[in-house]
């Protein structure tokens, strides 16, 4: 009986052994998940530049995307978001630098990469000699898209999109509409979306912030540019402010408004003095009154908090200012 | 290849390619049947040709006052405009435009966001308007064949028609490739139709003055036509092998050229 569980013990013991070893092989098949496991990264950018000629596209971007995150990138027109993505789609051409996603190299591997990516451009046309059923379609078949034509129809029904009018005669916002859905159509891991709610009316605004939501419940990583700032604080947890081609900031977006910056405005008994106030920290110094002063602080509260409590003052109010501030602040 | 992509090309540029093969059909078969008259009014027309100057004749395409009437000459010198500039002016727009219209268009976001690697699309678009070029002078050459047994005064040799053809086709194909080439190279993204167009005819007018300057001509074999021998009533006439090993390697290696240039170009936007 001994000897027999003994036995029975060893073979065990090799089946284990042999389970492990045939996961082994089976995650070293499937390339793309063992990275997965060995990186949460889904994007990650090194040192990326692009330039055109002389011309500034971007300098020295680096940033990285976690998985199943939504990520914000913020900034004005012509500050480099576009070019960032178009560089990451391999649309364009990196001058120097690198990026991956998946953990692939967004050059070698853009096929790849694109196979379970979806994209919405800023500013992109469709074929004119379609309509949107066709136009669709096509741009599904190409995910081996046989099952897409129940989510083709789901998301029309949403977006309130007529699918069988012609492309030349859809506007703006229709047109981005059609640009939407054939994102969503396919079950895509990372969704990129290049100023998607560009002629889009609030209604429907709304309505694809909630699907972008429910994609982002299902563990869809979502890399969402916008200039508008009031969407990406309602929807993104991270978020990264281009300026000039350069990322000036990364981070979370209540870090941004919480630990980091404060909007202090400080009503003094008398005329405001401004040495005494002479601090580390304190930018976009302004004077709104002989006796009130507002400014951005990113100093050492307690240190603030000693400096004013020698003057005389009537009244302070130290607050999260909103994002549109904090950008502005780092546009200064 | 992409079968989705060159299926919806297909169907893209099928409308321009029918209206391109009944123009040239028509305008063979028209100038063809001309021909009974040019024989009933032989006279009179040596009088009027002899009035035209030698230079106005072969731009025409006539290398020979006695071409006009024999129905193999007839046909050779109306092949040089018809299928060898139109249809090379065809080959070389189609070709440019099928790659740069996704760019002018801004439609090459949306289509190289798909999973299809550059390479692909470069070898689909140019597969796609190869077989259009081949199908235009099928249907070229079957017209042609049957206006010339419809329209013929005697019999005439195929093999230096066959040759005809065959050299025609590639003339056409290596516009093409040239075409290609113009479309990996650009670096706006907008129409190049009226350039090839000029480029084709300025390639044109260096043949029609090489073929004026007689042996002094030789600055014409700068131009894909001078290639192509289009002396088809001369009894050595046949397909030499320098002609379409010249040919096939420039065509190949354009090609080769354009998909590399193709593969490593930002889109223009």
């Amino acid at each position: 009986m001994l000897n027999w569980s003994s036995r029975a013990d060893c073979n065990l013991q090799s089946l284990i052994w042999f389970q492990r070893v045939f996961k082994v092989f089976l995650e070293s098949l499937n390339t793309g998940s063992e990275i997965m496991t060995v990186s949460e990264n889904i994007i990650e950018i090194k040192h990326l530049s692009k330039y055109y000629g002389h011309a500034r596209g971007v300098e020295d971007v680096s940033l990285s995307v976690k998985q199943g995150e939504f990520f914000g990138f913020i900034g004005p027109n012509g500050a480099g978001k576009s070019t960032t993505i178009r560089i990451l789609l391999n649309l364009i051409f990196p001058t120097s630098g690198s990026a991956k996603i998946f953990g692939l190299d967004i050059v070698k591997d853009s096929k790849q990469i694109r196979s379970r990516l979806a994209y919405v451009p800023s500013d992109a046309n469709l074929y004119d000699t379609m309509r949107v059923h066709e136009f669709l379609r096509f741009g599904a078949a190409f995910y081996g898209g046989n099952k897409s034509e129940d989510r083709i129809r789901e998301l029309a029904g949403l977006m309130e999109l007529d699918l069988d009018r012609r492309i030349p005669e859809l506007s703006t916002g229709n047109k981005k509409k059609v640009n939407i859905i054939q994102a969503l159509v396919h079950h895509a891991d990372l969704l990129v979306l290049d100023e998607p709610t560009t002629g889009l009316d609030p209604l429907i605004q709304s309505r694809l912030f909630n699907l972008l939501a429910e994609e982002n419940k299902r563990g869809v990583t979502i890399f969402f540019s916008s200039h508008v700032l009031s969407e990406v604080q309602a929807l993104c947890r991270r978020v990264a402010i281009v300026k000039d081609g350069r990322i000036i900031k990364s981070d979370e977006i209540t870090a941004l408004r919480d630990k980091q910056l404060k909007k202090v405005r400080v009503l003094f008994s008398d005329e405001s003095p401004r040495q005494e106030l002479n601090i580390k920290g304190i930018e976009s110094f302004q004077a709104e009154s002989a006796k009130s002063i507002v400014f951005m602080f990113s100093g050492d509260i307690n240190e603030l908090i000693q400096r004013l409590s020698v003057l005389r003052i009537e009244n302070l109010s130290i607050e999260e200012p909103p994002l549109e501030e904090i950008f502005l602040h780092y546009y200064r | 290849m992409n079968r989705i992509l060159f299926h919806m090309e297909f169907r893209r540029n099928a409308r321009s390619l029918i209206l391109w093969s009944v123009i040239i059909c028509a305008l063979i078969f028209f100038t063809m049947s001309l021909f009974r008259s040019v024989l009933e009014y032989q006279q009179q027309i040596m009088g009027m040709v002899k009035l035209v100057p030698m230079a106005a004749m072969k731009a025409r395409g006539f290398g020979n006052i006695n071409d006009i009437f024999s129905g193999l000459g007839f046909y050779a010198a109306n092949n040089i405009v018809y299928m060898m500039l139109l249809g090379s002016i065809y080959s070389m727009v189609l070709t440019s435009n099928i790659l740069l219209k996704e760019e002018y268009n801004k439609t090459a976001e949306f289509l190289m966001s798909r999973p299809i690697s550059r390479g692909e699309i470069f070898a689909t678009k140019s597969a796609l308007a190869f077989l259009n070029v081949v199908f235009l002078n099928i249907i070229a050459c079957l017209v042609s064949f049957i206006s010339l047994e419809v329209f013929k005064s005697g019999d005439f040799r195929i093999q230096p028609f066959m040759v005809l053809t065959l050299y025609t086709f590639l003339l056409n194909l290596l516009f093409g490739a040239l075409g290609l080439l113009v479309a990996g190279l650009i670096r706006r993204a907008r129409p190049v139709t009226f350039f090839c167009v000029g480029l084709v005819l300025v390639l044109y007018f260096l043949f029609t003055i090489s073929r004026l300057s007689g042996v002094k001509g030789y600055f014409g074999y700068v131009s894909p036509f001078k290639w192509v021998n289009v002396e088809v009533l001369n009894p050595s006439y046949s397909a030499e092998f320098w002609r379409i090993f010249l040919f096939l390697a420039l065509t190949f290696l354009l090609v080769l050229l354009s998909g590399f240039l193709y593969r490593k170009k930002d889109i223009l936007t």
